[in-house]
Protein backbone atom coordinates (compact mmCIF):
# COMPACT_ATOMS: atom_id res chain seq x y z
CA UNK A 1 0.00 0.00 0.00
CA UNK A 2 1.26 3.38 -0.37
CA UNK A 3 1.97 4.90 2.41
CA UNK A 4 0.57 8.26 1.63
CA UNK A 5 -2.59 7.31 1.74
CA UNK A 6 -4.17 8.14 5.05
CA UNK A 7 -7.08 5.67 6.52
CA UNK A 8 -9.28 7.21 8.36
CA UNK A 9 -10.94 4.93 11.83
CA UNK A 10 -14.16 5.42 12.90
CA UNK A 11 -14.42 3.29 16.34
CA UNK A 12 -17.03 4.13 19.10
CA UNK A 13 -14.03 2.96 21.82
CA UNK A 14 -10.45 3.54 21.68
CA UNK A 15 -8.53 3.68 25.12
CA UNK A 16 -8.43 4.67 27.76
CA UNK A 17 -12.26 4.59 26.87
CA UNK A 18 -13.00 0.65 26.18
CA UNK A 19 -15.74 -1.52 26.99
CA UNK A 20 -14.50 -4.58 24.87
CA UNK A 21 -11.85 -5.41 22.58
CA UNK A 22 -12.32 -3.05 20.01
CA UNK A 23 -10.53 -0.19 21.87
CA UNK A 24 -7.38 -2.37 22.37
CA UNK A 25 -7.69 -3.88 18.97
CA UNK A 26 -8.10 0.02 17.08
CA UNK A 27 -5.18 1.29 19.58
CA UNK A 28 -2.66 -1.89 18.51
CA UNK A 29 -3.69 -1.42 14.74
CA UNK A 30 -3.68 2.51 14.16
CA UNK A 31 -0.07 2.35 16.38
CA UNK A 32 1.54 -0.22 14.49
CA UNK A 33 0.37 1.66 11.46
CA UNK A 34 1.66 4.59 12.66
CA UNK A 35 5.44 2.93 13.36
CA UNK A 36 5.20 1.80 9.87
CA UNK A 37 4.99 5.07 8.48
CA UNK A 38 1.46 5.28 8.01
CA UNK A 39 -0.70 8.11 9.14
CA UNK A 40 -3.91 7.32 10.70
CA UNK A 41 -6.55 9.65 12.03
CA UNK A 42 -9.11 8.22 14.94
CA UNK A 43 -12.50 9.79 15.71
CA UNK A 44 -13.95 8.29 18.31
CA UNK A 45 -16.56 8.96 21.44
CA UNK A 46 -15.39 10.56 24.03
CA UNK A 47 -16.82 12.93 26.70
CA UNK A 48 -15.78 16.27 25.38
CA UNK A 49 -14.50 17.72 22.21
CA UNK A 50 -10.85 16.98 22.19
CA UNK A 51 -7.81 16.05 20.14
CA UNK A 52 -4.70 14.38 21.25
CA UNK A 53 -1.91 12.91 19.40
CA UNK A 54 -0.42 9.64 20.97
CA UNK A 55 2.25 7.17 19.49
CA UNK A 56 1.73 8.35 15.72
CA UNK A 57 -1.43 8.47 16.20
CA UNK A 58 -4.11 11.80 15.30
CA UNK A 59 -7.47 11.12 17.76
CA UNK A 60 -10.16 13.15 17.84
CA UNK A 61 -13.06 12.68 20.24
CA UNK A 62 -16.37 13.90 20.82
CA UNK A 63 -19.43 13.74 23.19
CA UNK A 64 -23.00 11.53 22.31
CA UNK A 65 -26.48 12.75 22.99
CA UNK A 66 -26.75 10.65 26.60
CA UNK A 67 -30.27 11.05 26.81
CA UNK A 68 -31.23 8.73 23.84
CA UNK A 69 -33.65 5.74 24.69
CA UNK A 70 -31.56 2.88 23.37
CA UNK A 71 -27.77 2.05 21.93
CA UNK A 72 -29.14 2.47 18.44
CA UNK A 73 -30.16 6.12 18.57
CA UNK A 74 -27.18 6.90 20.65
CA UNK A 75 -24.93 5.35 17.67
CA UNK A 76 -26.88 7.54 15.08
CA UNK A 77 -26.58 10.46 16.59
CA UNK A 78 -23.32 9.85 17.67
CA UNK A 79 -22.34 9.38 14.25
CA UNK A 80 -24.06 12.23 12.81
CA UNK A 81 -21.22 14.32 15.70
CA UNK A 82 -18.02 11.92 14.01
CA UNK A 83 -19.13 12.79 9.84
CA UNK A 84 -19.03 16.31 11.48
CA UNK A 85 -15.76 15.65 12.59
CA UNK A 86 -14.77 14.13 9.43
CA UNK A 87 -15.62 17.08 7.87
CA UNK A 88 -14.17 19.42 9.69
CA UNK A 89 -11.11 17.69 9.13
CA UNK A 90 -10.97 17.13 5.53
CA UNK A 91 -10.97 21.36 5.00
CA UNK A 92 -6.90 20.42 6.45
CA UNK A 93 -6.38 16.74 5.06
CA UNK A 94 -7.43 14.39 2.91
CA UNK A 95 -8.55 10.92 3.78
CA UNK A 96 -8.60 8.16 1.52
CA UNK A 97 -10.38 5.69 2.76
CA UNK A 98 -12.48 5.06 5.93
CA UNK A 99 -12.03 2.49 8.17
CA UNK A 100 -15.40 1.11 10.64
CA UNK A 101 -15.25 -1.39 13.24
CA UNK A 102 -18.69 -2.94 13.72
CA UNK A 103 -22.11 -1.84 13.43
CA UNK A 104 -21.79 1.14 16.05
CA UNK A 105 -19.58 3.02 13.68
CA UNK A 106 -22.09 2.00 10.49
CA UNK A 107 -24.11 5.36 10.55
CA UNK A 108 -20.80 7.67 10.96
CA UNK A 109 -18.78 5.54 8.38
CA UNK A 110 -20.96 5.12 5.45
CA UNK A 111 -22.20 8.94 6.15
CA UNK A 112 -18.53 9.99 5.49
CA UNK A 113 -18.13 7.44 2.74
CA UNK A 114 -20.87 8.92 1.05
CA UNK A 115 -20.32 12.56 1.21
CA UNK A 116 -16.91 12.71 0.68
CA UNK A 117 -16.67 9.67 -2.06
CA UNK A 118 -14.36 7.90 -0.29
CA UNK A 119 -13.61 3.62 -0.19
CA UNK A 120 -15.20 1.71 2.67
CA UNK A 121 -13.39 -0.70 4.74
CA UNK A 122 -15.85 -2.52 7.64
CA UNK A 123 -14.20 -4.70 9.96
CA UNK A 124 -17.12 -7.28 11.73
CA UNK A 125 -15.91 -8.05 15.44
CA UNK A 126 -19.11 -9.89 16.19
CA UNK A 127 -22.71 -10.45 15.26
CA UNK A 128 -26.08 -9.62 16.32
CA UNK A 129 -27.28 -12.81 15.64
CA UNK A 130 -24.02 -14.53 17.78
CA UNK A 131 -24.73 -11.67 20.60
CA UNK A 132 -28.28 -12.55 21.57
CA UNK A 133 -30.20 -13.14 18.94
CA UNK A 134 -32.62 -11.55 16.25
CA UNK A 135 -35.83 -11.67 17.70
CA UNK A 136 -37.00 -7.79 18.21
CA UNK A 137 -37.37 -4.66 16.12
CA UNK A 138 -34.41 -3.77 18.21
CA UNK A 139 -32.15 -6.66 17.06
CA UNK A 140 -33.53 -6.80 13.63
CA UNK A 141 -32.41 -2.88 13.25
CA UNK A 142 -28.78 -3.93 14.53
CA UNK A 143 -28.40 -6.98 12.71
CA UNK A 144 -29.59 -5.07 9.60
CA UNK A 145 -27.35 -2.15 10.28
CA UNK A 146 -24.64 -5.07 10.20
CA UNK A 147 -25.56 -6.06 6.59
CA UNK A 148 -25.56 -2.17 5.62
CA UNK A 149 -21.71 -2.15 6.56
CA UNK A 150 -20.91 -5.37 4.67
CA UNK A 151 -22.87 -3.81 1.53
CA UNK A 152 -21.27 -0.92 1.55
CA UNK A 153 -17.96 -1.53 2.44
CA UNK A 154 -15.39 -2.29 -0.40
CA UNK A 155 -13.68 -4.81 1.43
CA UNK A 156 -14.72 -6.74 4.59
CA UNK A 157 -12.68 -7.68 7.33
CA UNK A 158 -13.33 -11.01 9.96
CA UNK A 159 -11.55 -11.39 13.13
CA UNK A 160 -12.02 -15.36 12.66
CA UNK A 161 -11.53 -18.13 10.19
CA UNK A 162 -15.00 -19.58 11.37
CA UNK A 163 -16.59 -16.34 12.01
CA UNK A 164 -15.60 -15.33 8.27
CA UNK A 165 -17.63 -18.08 6.71
CA UNK A 166 -20.63 -17.48 9.26
CA UNK A 167 -20.54 -13.28 8.05
CA UNK A 168 -20.57 -14.35 4.70
CA UNK A 169 -23.89 -16.85 4.79
CA UNK A 170 -25.19 -14.12 7.17
CA UNK A 171 -25.20 -11.29 5.34
CA UNK A 172 -23.98 -12.73 1.78
CA UNK A 173 -21.33 -11.02 1.57
CA UNK A 174 -19.27 -11.87 -1.65
CA UNK A 175 -16.33 -13.85 -1.64
CA UNK A 176 -14.01 -11.57 -3.26
CA UNK A 177 -14.83 -9.01 -0.47
CA UNK A 178 -14.04 -10.76 2.44
CA UNK A 179 -11.13 -11.54 4.37
CA UNK A 180 -10.15 -13.16 7.56
CA UNK A 181 -7.66 -11.34 9.48
CA UNK A 182 -6.92 -12.37 13.37
CA UNK A 183 -6.45 -10.31 16.47
CA UNK A 184 -2.96 -9.81 17.53
CA UNK A 185 -1.05 -9.33 20.43
CA UNK A 186 1.73 -6.49 21.40
CA UNK A 187 4.02 -8.44 22.93
CA UNK A 188 5.77 -5.75 24.00
CA UNK A 189 3.16 -4.63 26.25
CA UNK A 190 3.48 -8.12 27.98
CA UNK A 191 7.60 -8.32 28.05
CA UNK A 192 7.84 -4.80 29.33
CA UNK A 193 5.24 -5.14 32.60
CA UNK A 194 7.57 -5.46 35.73
CA UNK A 195 4.67 -4.40 38.41
CA UNK A 196 4.89 -7.07 40.72
CA UNK A 197 1.38 -8.72 41.58
CA UNK A 198 0.10 -8.19 45.21
CA UNK A 199 -0.44 -12.27 45.12
CA UNK A 200 -1.93 -12.08 48.73
CA UNK A 201 -4.75 -9.94 47.50
CA UNK A 202 -5.99 -13.26 45.56
CA UNK A 203 -5.04 -16.15 46.54
CA UNK A 204 -2.81 -17.97 49.22
CA UNK A 205 0.74 -19.08 49.18
CA UNK A 206 -0.32 -23.03 48.56
CA UNK A 207 -3.46 -21.86 45.99
CA UNK A 208 -3.30 -22.74 42.70
CA UNK A 209 -4.87 -19.46 40.26
CA UNK A 210 -7.64 -20.34 37.67
CA UNK A 211 -8.06 -17.08 36.01
CA UNK A 212 -11.26 -16.38 34.01
CA UNK A 213 -11.01 -13.13 32.08
CA UNK A 214 -14.11 -11.42 30.44
CA UNK A 215 -17.28 -9.29 30.48
CA UNK A 216 -19.86 -11.59 32.99
CA UNK A 217 -22.34 -12.01 30.15
CA UNK A 218 -23.70 -15.12 29.32
CA UNK A 219 -21.89 -15.31 25.95
CA UNK A 220 -18.54 -15.46 27.79
CA UNK A 221 -19.67 -18.58 29.63
CA UNK A 222 -19.13 -17.66 33.32
CA UNK A 223 -21.21 -19.65 34.47
CA UNK A 224 -20.51 -23.30 32.48
CA UNK A 225 -16.83 -22.60 34.78
CA UNK A 226 -18.99 -21.99 37.84
CA UNK A 227 -20.86 -24.94 38.09
CA UNK A 228 -17.12 -27.13 37.38
CA UNK A 229 -15.62 -25.41 40.28
CA UNK A 230 -17.38 -27.74 43.10
CA UNK A 231 -16.10 -31.06 40.95
CA UNK A 232 -12.78 -29.11 39.91
CA UNK A 233 -12.32 -28.44 44.12
CA UNK A 234 -12.93 -31.92 44.69
CA UNK A 235 -10.25 -33.29 42.64
CA UNK A 236 -7.58 -30.48 43.46
CA UNK A 237 -8.37 -28.33 46.64
CA UNK A 238 -5.53 -26.20 45.93
CA UNK A 239 -7.47 -24.27 43.20
CA UNK A 240 -8.13 -21.25 43.72
CA UNK A 241 -10.87 -19.15 40.91
CA UNK A 242 -9.82 -15.25 40.34
CA UNK A 243 -12.85 -14.01 38.44
CA UNK A 244 -12.24 -10.81 36.65
CA UNK A 245 -14.77 -8.58 34.69
CA UNK A 246 -17.51 -6.33 35.29
CA UNK A 247 -20.69 -7.12 34.05
CA UNK A 248 -23.36 -9.10 35.84
CA UNK A 249 -20.91 -9.79 38.51
CA UNK A 250 -23.36 -9.75 41.34
CA UNK A 251 -25.28 -12.20 39.97
CA UNK A 252 -22.36 -14.86 39.24
CA UNK A 253 -20.86 -13.78 42.55
CA UNK A 254 -23.77 -14.78 44.04
CA UNK A 255 -24.17 -18.27 43.00
CA UNK A 256 -20.33 -18.86 42.73
CA UNK A 257 -20.07 -18.15 46.34
CA UNK A 258 -23.02 -20.14 47.20
CA UNK A 259 -21.15 -22.87 45.75
CA UNK A 260 -17.49 -22.88 47.00
CA UNK A 261 -17.57 -19.82 49.45
CA UNK A 262 -14.03 -18.22 49.51
CA UNK A 263 -12.05 -20.49 46.61
CA UNK A 264 -13.47 -18.28 44.19
CA UNK A 265 -12.68 -14.63 44.24
CA UNK A 266 -14.25 -11.59 41.84
CA UNK A 267 -12.40 -8.36 41.90
CA UNK A 268 -14.46 -7.02 39.43
CA UNK A 269 -13.02 -4.75 36.62
CA UNK A 270 -9.23 -5.04 37.11
CA UNK A 271 -6.12 -2.47 35.79
CA UNK A 272 -4.04 -3.41 32.75
CA UNK A 273 -0.77 -4.23 35.45
CA UNK A 274 -3.08 -6.30 37.52
CA UNK A 275 -4.74 -8.27 34.82
CA UNK A 276 -0.93 -9.21 33.62
CA UNK A 277 0.46 -10.05 37.08
CA UNK A 278 -2.31 -12.08 37.17
CA UNK A 279 -2.12 -13.89 33.65
CA UNK A 280 1.86 -14.85 34.10
CA UNK A 281 0.65 -15.80 37.92
CA UNK A 282 -2.21 -18.40 36.87
CA UNK A 283 -1.63 -21.84 35.99
CA UNK A 284 -3.79 -21.03 33.31
CA UNK A 285 -6.56 -19.12 32.27
CA UNK A 286 -10.60 -21.08 31.50
CA UNK A 287 -12.10 -19.02 28.75
CA UNK A 288 -15.90 -20.88 28.64
CA UNK A 289 -17.66 -18.80 26.13
CA UNK A 290 -20.68 -19.95 24.20
CA UNK A 291 -20.10 -17.43 21.64
CA UNK A 292 -16.32 -16.19 20.54
CA UNK A 293 -15.93 -14.41 17.15
CA UNK A 294 -12.18 -14.16 17.68
CA UNK A 295 -11.20 -14.27 21.99
CA UNK A 296 -8.18 -12.02 22.76
CA UNK A 297 -7.40 -13.85 26.04
CA UNK A 298 -6.26 -17.24 24.99
CA UNK A 299 -3.58 -15.03 22.90
CA UNK A 300 -3.19 -12.29 26.08
CA UNK A 301 -2.78 -15.24 27.80
CA UNK A 302 -0.29 -16.77 25.55
CA UNK A 303 2.30 -13.93 25.82
CA UNK A 304 2.43 -14.32 29.61
CA UNK A 305 3.39 -18.24 28.82
CA UNK A 306 0.33 -19.20 30.32
CA UNK A 307 -2.13 -21.48 28.48
CA UNK A 308 -5.59 -21.40 28.47
CA UNK A 309 -8.52 -23.99 28.25
CA UNK A 310 -11.13 -22.82 26.10
CA UNK A 311 -14.22 -23.85 24.69
CA UNK A 312 -13.83 -25.49 21.09
CA UNK A 313 -15.79 -22.39 19.38
CA UNK A 314 -15.43 -19.25 16.81
CA UNK A 315 -11.99 -18.25 17.03
CA UNK A 316 -10.86 -20.25 19.76
CA UNK A 317 -10.56 -23.31 17.39
CA UNK A 318 -7.47 -21.29 15.85
CA UNK A 319 -5.92 -19.86 18.31
CA UNK A 320 -5.62 -22.96 20.99
CA UNK A 321 -4.25 -26.02 19.91
CA UNK A 322 -5.19 -29.03 21.74
CA UNK A 323 -2.41 -30.42 23.71
CA UNK A 324 0.20 -28.33 22.37
CA UNK A 325 -0.60 -24.80 23.73
CA UNK A 326 -3.81 -25.15 25.22
CA UNK A 327 -6.72 -27.65 25.94
CA UNK A 328 -10.44 -27.42 24.52
CA UNK A 329 -13.75 -28.00 25.96
CA UNK A 330 -16.90 -28.89 24.47
CA UNK A 331 -19.28 -25.66 24.83
CA UNK A 332 -21.69 -25.25 27.86
CA UNK A 333 -20.01 -28.42 29.11
CA UNK A 334 -19.13 -28.05 32.58
CA UNK A 335 -18.01 -31.59 32.97
CA UNK A 336 -15.34 -31.06 29.84
CA UNK A 337 -14.12 -27.83 31.72
CA UNK A 338 -13.85 -30.13 34.96
CA UNK A 339 -11.34 -32.24 32.69
CA UNK A 340 -9.35 -30.07 31.07
CA UNK A 341 -9.02 -27.82 33.99
CA UNK A 342 -8.27 -30.71 36.72
CA UNK A 343 -5.72 -32.37 33.92
CA UNK A 344 -3.36 -29.19 33.96
CA UNK A 345 -3.46 -28.37 37.52
CA UNK A 346 -2.61 -32.53 38.34
CA UNK A 347 0.48 -31.75 35.72
CA UNK A 348 2.28 -28.26 36.51
CA UNK A 349 5.14 -29.13 34.45
CA UNK A 350 3.02 -29.82 31.20
CA UNK A 351 0.81 -27.06 31.96
CA UNK A 352 4.16 -25.15 32.02
CA UNK A 353 5.09 -26.89 29.08
CA UNK A 354 1.74 -25.96 27.04
CA UNK A 355 2.34 -22.05 28.15
CA UNK A 356 5.75 -22.09 26.28
CA UNK A 357 4.70 -23.62 23.41
CA UNK A 358 1.58 -20.93 23.69
CA UNK A 359 3.97 -18.35 23.44
CA UNK A 360 5.91 -19.47 20.78
CA UNK A 361 2.86 -19.60 18.56
CA UNK A 362 1.74 -16.12 19.60
CA UNK A 363 5.50 -14.77 18.26
CA UNK A 364 5.12 -16.60 15.06
CA UNK A 365 1.47 -16.10 14.18
CA UNK A 366 -0.43 -13.20 16.01
CA UNK A 367 2.56 -10.26 15.47
CA UNK A 368 0.48 -6.95 14.90
CA UNK A 369 3.28 -6.13 12.39
CA UNK A 370 2.33 -9.02 10.37
CA UNK A 371 -1.90 -8.44 10.86
CA UNK A 372 -1.13 -4.47 9.91
CA UNK A 373 0.29 -5.70 7.06
CA UNK A 374 -2.26 -7.74 6.11
CA UNK A 375 -4.77 -4.97 6.64
CA UNK A 376 -2.87 -2.68 4.71
CA UNK A 377 -3.14 -5.01 2.04
CA UNK A 378 -7.01 -5.09 2.07
CA UNK A 379 -7.08 -1.18 2.10
CA UNK A 380 -4.90 -1.62 -1.32
CA UNK A 381 -7.63 -3.74 -2.81
CA UNK A 382 -10.45 -1.61 -1.34
CA UNK A 383 -9.40 1.30 -3.05
CA UNK A 384 -7.82 -0.32 -6.31
CA UNK B 1 -30.46 29.64 -10.24
CA UNK B 2 -30.01 26.23 -9.26
CA UNK B 3 -31.77 24.88 -6.38
CA UNK B 4 -31.62 21.39 -4.35
CA UNK B 5 -34.29 20.46 -2.38
CA UNK B 6 -34.38 17.75 0.15
CA UNK B 7 -37.52 16.23 1.87
CA UNK B 8 -38.51 12.91 2.99
CA UNK B 9 -41.55 12.44 0.81
CA UNK B 10 -42.58 13.64 -2.11
CA UNK B 11 -45.98 12.44 -2.75
CA UNK B 12 -49.22 14.38 -3.78
CA UNK B 13 -51.44 15.74 -0.57
CA UNK B 14 -49.10 15.37 1.74
CA UNK B 15 -48.20 19.11 3.10
CA UNK B 16 -44.50 19.40 3.16
CA UNK B 17 -44.31 17.62 -0.66
CA UNK B 18 -47.05 20.32 -1.28
CA UNK B 19 -44.85 23.04 -0.16
CA UNK B 20 -42.17 22.08 -2.30
CA UNK B 21 -43.68 21.29 -5.40
CA UNK B 22 -45.26 24.70 -5.21
CA UNK B 23 -41.66 26.22 -4.84
CA UNK B 24 -39.97 24.11 -7.27
CA UNK B 25 -42.65 24.84 -9.72
CA UNK B 26 -42.90 28.46 -9.11
CA UNK B 27 -38.45 28.31 -9.41
CA UNK B 28 -38.71 26.26 -13.10
CA UNK B 29 -40.96 28.92 -13.44
CA UNK B 30 -38.89 31.74 -13.31
CA UNK B 31 -36.34 29.92 -15.33
CA UNK B 32 -34.30 28.50 -12.42
CA UNK B 33 -33.59 25.11 -12.14
CA UNK B 34 -34.87 22.49 -9.31
CA UNK B 35 -33.88 19.22 -8.20
CA UNK B 36 -35.96 17.22 -5.38
CA UNK B 37 -34.48 14.46 -3.39
CA UNK B 38 -36.98 12.44 -1.74
CA UNK B 39 -37.39 8.53 -0.86
CA UNK B 40 -38.41 6.31 -3.04
CA UNK B 41 -41.50 5.02 -1.02
CA UNK B 42 -43.38 4.02 -5.35
CA UNK B 43 -46.22 6.60 -4.15
CA UNK B 44 -47.49 9.16 -7.10
CA UNK B 45 -46.51 12.31 -7.23
CA UNK B 46 -47.44 14.96 -9.83
CA UNK B 47 -45.09 17.78 -10.84
CA UNK B 48 -44.33 20.02 -13.85
CA UNK B 49 -41.92 18.41 -15.95
CA UNK B 50 -39.41 21.05 -15.79
CA UNK B 51 -38.87 19.87 -12.22
CA UNK B 52 -36.42 17.38 -11.68
CA UNK B 53 -37.44 14.91 -8.97
CA UNK B 54 -34.68 12.33 -7.50
CA UNK B 55 -35.77 8.39 -5.69
CA UNK B 56 -33.43 7.79 -3.34
CA UNK B 57 -34.13 4.26 -2.49
CA UNK B 58 -32.98 2.89 1.07
CA UNK B 59 -32.66 -0.73 2.37
CA UNK B 60 -32.83 -0.26 5.82
CA UNK B 61 -36.43 -0.23 8.14
CA UNK B 62 -34.41 0.61 11.33
CA UNK B 63 -36.42 0.62 14.94
CA UNK B 64 -37.69 4.08 14.68
CA UNK B 65 -38.04 6.96 12.28
CA UNK B 66 -35.44 8.58 13.73
CA UNK B 67 -32.73 5.69 12.79
CA UNK B 68 -34.31 5.23 9.48
CA UNK B 69 -33.99 8.61 8.65
CA UNK B 70 -30.33 9.21 9.54
CA UNK B 71 -29.74 6.18 7.02
CA UNK B 72 -32.07 7.63 4.48
CA UNK B 73 -29.79 11.21 4.52
CA UNK B 74 -26.61 9.21 3.88
CA UNK B 75 -28.27 7.83 0.74
CA UNK B 76 -29.38 11.61 -0.42
CA UNK B 77 -25.55 12.64 0.58
CA UNK B 78 -24.15 10.36 -1.96
CA UNK B 79 -26.92 11.43 -4.25
CA UNK B 80 -26.89 14.94 -3.89
CA UNK B 81 -22.69 14.61 -3.86
CA UNK B 82 -22.91 13.11 -7.46
CA UNK B 83 -25.19 15.75 -8.71
CA UNK B 84 -22.58 18.55 -7.05
CA UNK B 85 -19.55 16.36 -8.77
CA UNK B 86 -21.23 17.25 -12.28
CA UNK B 87 -23.15 20.34 -11.86
CA UNK B 88 -22.81 23.34 -9.53
CA UNK B 89 -26.05 24.25 -7.17
CA UNK B 90 -26.48 27.45 -5.66
CA UNK B 91 -29.43 26.45 -2.54
CA UNK B 92 -29.59 23.85 -0.57
CA UNK B 93 -33.42 23.45 0.85
CA UNK B 94 -33.78 20.92 3.70
CA UNK B 95 -37.52 20.41 5.11
CA UNK B 96 -37.69 19.87 8.96
CA UNK B 97 -35.32 17.91 10.94
CA UNK B 98 -35.73 14.82 9.03
CA UNK B 99 -33.41 16.14 6.07
CA UNK B 100 -30.75 18.32 8.25
CA UNK B 101 -28.22 15.49 8.09
CA UNK B 102 -28.09 15.35 4.33
CA UNK B 103 -28.32 19.23 3.85
CA UNK B 104 -26.20 20.31 6.55
CA UNK B 105 -23.52 17.72 5.65
CA UNK B 106 -24.25 18.47 1.62
CA UNK B 107 -24.15 22.22 1.88
CA UNK B 108 -20.67 22.51 4.56
CA UNK B 109 -18.87 20.18 2.01
CA UNK B 110 -19.69 22.13 -0.75
CA UNK B 111 -19.73 25.17 0.77
CA UNK B 112 -23.42 25.93 -0.09
CA UNK B 113 -25.86 28.13 1.69
CA UNK B 114 -28.39 26.23 3.38
CA UNK B 115 -32.48 27.15 3.56
CA UNK B 116 -34.24 25.08 6.37
CA UNK B 117 -38.15 25.08 6.53
CA UNK B 118 -38.99 24.25 9.96
CA UNK B 119 -42.80 22.98 9.17
CA UNK B 120 -43.31 22.51 12.94
CA UNK B 121 -41.03 21.48 15.99
CA UNK B 122 -40.61 19.01 18.24
CA UNK B 123 -41.89 20.77 20.83
CA UNK B 124 -44.88 21.99 18.91
CA UNK B 125 -45.52 18.35 18.30
CA UNK B 126 -45.52 17.77 22.34
CA UNK B 127 -41.84 15.86 22.40
CA UNK B 128 -43.63 12.94 23.06
CA UNK B 129 -41.72 10.76 20.49
CA UNK B 130 -38.88 8.21 22.59
CA UNK B 131 -36.46 9.73 19.81
CA UNK B 132 -37.45 13.79 21.06
CA UNK B 133 -34.62 14.25 22.70
CA UNK B 134 -32.28 13.52 19.48
CA UNK B 135 -35.27 15.15 16.96
CA UNK B 136 -34.70 18.49 19.16
CA UNK B 137 -31.62 18.34 19.06
CA UNK B 138 -31.17 17.59 15.11
CA UNK B 139 -33.79 20.83 15.15
CA UNK B 140 -31.17 22.80 16.56
CA UNK B 141 -28.55 21.67 14.47
CA UNK B 142 -30.53 22.55 11.62
CA UNK B 143 -31.50 25.99 12.59
CA UNK B 144 -27.47 26.79 13.79
CA UNK B 145 -26.16 25.63 10.62
CA UNK B 146 -28.67 26.91 8.20
CA UNK B 147 -27.79 30.91 6.85
CA UNK B 148 -31.54 31.14 6.62
CA UNK B 149 -34.78 29.77 8.41
CA UNK B 150 -37.98 29.70 7.28
CA UNK B 151 -41.64 29.18 9.08
CA UNK B 152 -44.74 28.80 7.96
CA UNK B 153 -46.60 30.42 11.20
CA UNK B 154 -45.88 32.76 14.49
CA UNK B 155 -46.14 29.54 16.51
CA UNK B 156 -43.30 27.81 15.00
CA UNK B 157 -41.46 31.27 14.91
CA UNK B 158 -41.73 31.68 18.61
CA UNK B 159 -40.68 28.06 19.35
CA UNK B 160 -37.72 28.13 17.35
CA UNK B 161 -37.08 31.49 19.26
CA UNK B 162 -37.72 30.53 22.50
CA UNK B 163 -37.45 26.74 22.38
CA UNK B 164 -34.39 26.44 20.39
CA UNK B 165 -32.94 30.04 20.51
CA UNK B 166 -32.24 30.86 16.76
CA UNK B 167 -31.38 34.24 16.40
CA UNK B 168 -34.03 36.69 15.59
CA UNK B 169 -32.50 37.63 12.13
CA UNK B 170 -32.07 34.02 10.75
CA UNK B 171 -36.00 33.19 11.37
CA UNK B 172 -38.34 34.50 8.14
CA UNK B 173 -41.91 33.46 8.48
CA UNK B 174 -43.50 33.00 5.39
CA UNK B 175 -47.12 31.54 5.15
CA UNK B 176 -47.16 29.26 2.18
CA UNK B 177 -51.40 30.09 2.25
CA UNK B 178 -50.65 33.44 1.17
CA UNK B 179 -50.50 35.08 -2.09
CA UNK B 180 -46.82 34.72 -3.95
CA UNK B 181 -45.08 33.04 -1.02
CA UNK B 182 -43.17 31.47 -3.38
CA UNK B 183 -41.74 34.82 -4.48
CA UNK B 184 -40.86 35.40 -1.33
CA UNK B 185 -38.67 32.64 -1.13
CA UNK B 186 -36.92 33.17 -4.13
CA UNK B 187 -35.97 36.69 -3.50
CA UNK B 188 -34.48 35.06 -0.04
CA UNK B 189 -32.66 32.75 -1.95
CA UNK B 190 -31.01 35.59 -4.14
CA UNK B 191 -30.29 38.09 -0.84
CA UNK B 192 -28.60 34.67 0.59
CA UNK B 193 -26.21 34.54 -2.85
CA UNK B 194 -25.66 38.47 -2.61
CA UNK B 195 -24.81 37.80 0.82
CA UNK B 196 -22.54 35.53 -0.37
CA UNK B 197 -21.01 37.13 -3.28
CA UNK B 198 -20.29 40.48 -1.42
CA UNK B 199 -18.46 38.04 1.35
CA UNK B 200 -16.33 36.20 -1.26
CA UNK B 201 -15.66 39.73 -2.77
CA UNK B 202 -14.58 41.62 0.67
Amino acid sequence: MNKELRPLFITWEYPPYKAGGIAAHCEDLATTMASQGYSPVVITYGEKEEKEFRDGVEIHRVPANNSTNNTLTWAMALGDRMEKKALELTKKQSFDLVHAHDWMTVPAATGIKKTLGLDMVFTVHSTQQGRDGINSDYQQAIHNLEWMGTYEAEQVITVGREFCEEVKHLYEVPEDKINYIPNGVDLDKFDSHSASLQRDNYALDWEQIVLFVGRMYPQKGPGHLIEAMPHILEQKPEAKFIMCGSGATEHYKGIAKSQVGDKVHFPGYVSDEALIGLMKEAEMTVAPSVYEPFGIVPLEAAACETATVGSYTGGMKDTIVHEYTGLHTYPEDHGSITNQVTRALNDPSWADWLGDNARDRVEDNFRWEQITSWTTGVYTEAVT
Amino acid sequence: MKILFLTRRFIDGDNVSEYVKALAEKATEKGHKAVILAFEDNENYTVDQKVRVERVPLHYEGDSLYSWSMMLNNEMKERARKYLDKEDFDIVHANDWLTVPGATAVGKYFEKPIVLTVHSTENQRGFNDPNSEVISEMEWKGCKEADKILVNSEDTYNSLKHDLDVQDHKIKVLNPLADNWQDSVLNTYEDLLKTEDKLIGE
